[in-house]
């Protein structure tokens, strides 16, 4: 292994909660820092919600911009810096994901942009270092069509609806489906904390 | 909603659904609305989020185009130089206005109804002679300001419409908004009669704007008048096209 922090370190933690702090702070300078850092994951995952390039890229900016103007949102003495940004982007990819499709999809379906190559996974930071967090292992414990489909909502963004249409089901039924599921990884999380 | 088939859920289910993203449309607005007033129900959702997050180490990691970085330092040094020229003529800009803001302000913080009769009573001016209670609730109503506002996302960000009856003057407050450069925001009235939309202009993030409305526009404004906010191409929404996406939504009410 080579010698200095890996992505996944303390150390790399904390320069990252440093440099969120100063940006709130008003420290501009700080976002480049967090840029550097975090891009990789998060552009991973406004593209994994958005399925496109151009879009992904758009929420990505967005998430920037957004987090200099408001950086002061986060509090450094409750959650992981990059679990918080991580979090950060995926709303924002979600909300730019829904707003597309207000009013009946005014956004024009866009040719699908072949698949950008995947970074080395050791430059991405990691937000549970150790993979220990409860949540995989519970995820994985539920039984299907479940799992499946809370996987679908947290991955790719669907709507209840999207998924029902999807699944051809009727929408109670998929409501219905994910909330015992949810349920069971609810009872599941809090047996392990 | 009276599915049957859905089970009962609780204010923790809708934290968990709200995170996760499955809920659209009145479900959507609804827990947004909560997340921003409700502290036990936004720590719901936070909770939630925290608990979930460690999932996203499963995306796969993807580099951004190397020019993406400078497109956002850009934007930020834009919107750096918008703001303080905006501090710079703001005062200008927003002066007239803010006297008139303030006494709306100032309106709708009184909850008595009798004091709020009085002070619509002195807005007539000294030649007023009715009594406060004689005043025709119709009169009142037209002269009464609209006002609306417009979140976007779950931003915190808004953007602030009024309209004064008296003037025909509509201000629009995008305060704390930003441009990113590619794109413009276009302001919609959406007529009640279902009519077509009414372009009320391109929103100038960071600024107050004041403009006089044709009569064309003005005679649909009223209370419950539905405002959409659309993402177009610098300029705003060309000629022959498709308006853009729905970025955001409001609607007026009186004061």
């Amino acid at each position: 292994m080579v010698s200095g922090p890996t992505p996944a370190s303390p150390e790399a933690r904390e320069a990252l909660r440093d440099a969120m702090v100063r940006l709130a702070d008003g420290d501009s300078a700080a976002l480049e820092q967090i840029y550097s850092a975090t891009r990789v994951k998060l552009y991973g995952i406004c593209f994994r919600i958005l399925g496109d390039t151009k879009e992904a890229e758009d929420a990505l900016q967005d998430v920037y911009v957004n987090l200099w103007q408001r950086a002061d949102r986060y509090d450094p003495t409750r959650a992981s810096p990059i679990s918080w940004l991580a979090t950060f982007a995926r709303n924002r990819a979600i909300d730019r994901l829904r707003t597309g499709k207000v009013r009946g999809g005014a956004v024009p379906v866009e040719e699908a942009a072949p698949l950008p190559d995947a970074a080395p996974l050791a430059d991405q930071m990691m937000i549970d270092g150790e993979r220990a967090a409860h949540v995989h292992t519970c995820l994985e414990s539920l039984e299907e069509p479940a799992q499946a489909n809370i996987r679908s909502a947290f991955f790719d963004g669907m709507t209840y609806a999207e998924l029902a249409e999807n699944a051809d089901v009727p929408l109670g039924t998929m409501k219905s489906w994910i909330r015992r599921g949810m349920m069971k990884l609810r009872t599941c999380l809090e047996a392990g904390e | 909603m009276t599915d049957k088939t859905e089970i009962n859920r609780d204010d923790a289910m809708i934290a968990i659904e709200y995170g996760f993203g499955l809920l659209e449309g009145e479900e959507l607005l609804t827990a947004r609305g909560r997340v921003a007033s409700d502290p036990a129900f936004a720590a719901e959702v936070a909770l939630w989020e925290e608990r979930c997050a460690p999932l996203l180490d499963d995306v796969a990691p993807m580099e951004p185009r190397a020019d993406l970085w400078p497109q956002i330092a850009a934007s930020i040094e834009a919107q750096k130089a918008a703001q303080s020229a905006a501090n710079d003529d703001a005062a200008s800009n927003v002066i007239d206005l803010q006297s008139r803001l303030r006494r709306w302000q100032w309106t709708a913080g009184l909850t008595s109804a009798a004091a709020a009769v009085a002070l619509a009573f002195a807005a007539f001016g000294p030649g007023a002679t009715q009594a406060p209670n004689e005043i025709p609730q119709t009169q009142l109503a037209s002269a009464d300001p609209l006002v609306a506002q417009v979140p976007i996302g779950d931003t915190g960000l808004r953007l602030d419409v009024t309209y004064i009856p008296e003037t025909e003057k509509m201000l629009v407050g995008a305060i704390g908004l930003t441009a990113d450069g590619v794109h413009d925001h276009e302001l919609w009235l959406v007529p009640a009669d279902g009519s077509d939309l009414q372009s009320l202009g391109v929103v100038t993030p960071g600024e107050v704007l004041s403009m006089e409305l044709p009569e064309t526009i003005a005679r649909n404004l009223g209370d419950g008048v539905g405002l959409v906010l659309t993402r177009e191409p610098i300029g705003g929404k060309p000629e022959g096209v498709d308006a853009g996406p729905v970025v955001a939504e409001g609607a007026f009410s009186q004061v």
